[in-house]
């Protein structure tokens, strides 16, 4: 099993520059020590419609101003999250799903290093195994230790996983485990675990040998429990 | 004097009008009815929890303008692909401002 860089056709060209944006690491960065509530609060905005941030504050009265009990820290970090969510609601349709998808891989990253040194953190991998057609969707992040092997693919919701998607991390799990070695594959998806289930169930392709990370559950991959709500 | 479980009753009807949006997207039905159906009934179990443990039914004050935001927000969707979104998203976003665990 080896580790290669995805192919730099056009469109990866054009993505690498959206994961390079300034706004995706600075979403990634806010939402890394976020309270699960401030997560939620960042999917409505950047799932939403409405442009005015007042519209939101009301929206979510527990996260912002002293009906909420919040911290002046919580309601600061609230206050940067609406702001950083309306500028990436702000970019238009097709641009705006493009950011959501590289602010869930950015955050991904961010708390998986926490847990792992930066230097096997990768992104836009793809994995090679003996005799095997590679696939062309790359994964969008790897953990490359020897022994020890982590494969991510990341969706902004529930609606993201497809047969496609179970089938490729699957089929990574089985070769590596061909070849002795061993490859842990991880669904991220920024949506809670019930919708993910739901997504889930009418599924039939192989997903017992998947880890599920949801909305919910995302401080694990830092190696942290998921705090409590706020 | 509103309630926790009417507020709820709102977000279900405006979760229904998002499936009526939604259905648009034919490859989608059966995910789109499943939604509803498992944040429905999500919805209504925290509802029916306020009812049977409060001694006061009386609610705090930002939550129905809360709900009432929330609503308005899916008066604004027009597109079946962010109204499947919203499935998901309305229902975690309710339970945030009723002080509930978002799933």
């Amino acid at each position: 099993m080896r580790f290669q860089d995805a192919a730099r056709d056009a469109r990866a060209v054009v993505y690498a520059g959206i994961q390079a944006d300034a706004l995706v690491a600075r979403m990634a960065a806010l939402l890394d020590d976020a309270t699960p509530s401030q997560r939620v609060l960042a999917r409505a905005v950047m799932n939403g419609e409405t442009t005015d941030p007042e519209s939101w504050r009301v929206a979510f009265p527990r996260l912002f101003g002293r009906a909420a009990g919040s911290s002046e820290v919580s309601v600061e970090r609230s206050e940067a999250i609406l702001e950083a969510s309306l500028a990436v609601a702000n970019r238009g349709e097709q641009v705006r799903s493009q950011f959501r998808g590289a602010i869930v891989e950015a955050v991904t990253e961010r708390l998986l290093a926490r847990r792992v040194p930066v230097d096997v953190l990768r992104h836009e991998r793809r994995i090679l195994f003996d005799g095997v057609t590679a696939e062309i969707h790359p994964y969008d992040v790897t953990v490359e230790v020897p022994g020890a092997a982590e494969a991510y693919d990341c969706k902004w919701g529930a609606r993201g996983i497809s047969p496609d998607v179970l089938h490729q991390l699957d089929d990574a799990r089985a070769h590596a485990a061909e070849e002795g070695e061993r490859l842990l594959p991880v669904l991220v998806v920024f949506d809670a675990r019930r919708s993910c289930e739901v997504r889930l169930a009418r599924q039939t392709a192989p997903r017992t040998g998947t880890r599920l990370v949801s909305i919910e559950t995302l401080d694990r991959l830092a190696g942290r429990r998921s705090v409590a709500p706020a | 004097m509103t309630t926790i479980p009417a507020l709820a009753e709102r977000i279900v009807d405006a979760m229904g009008r998002l499936v009526a949006l939604a259905e648009a997207v034919d490859d989608e039905w059966t995910y789109i009815h499943d939604l509803e159906a498992v944040w429905v009934a999500r919805l209504r179990a925290v509802a029916a929890e306020r009812v049977s443990e409060a001694a006061d039914p009386a609610i705090e004050p930002a939550i129905e303008p809360a709900i009432d935001q929330l609503v308005a927000e899916v008066g604004l969707i027009t597109d079946p692909h962010r109204a499947i979104d919203w499935l998901s998203t309305l229902p975690q976003a309710t339970l945030v401002a009723f002080g509930e665990e978002a799933w």
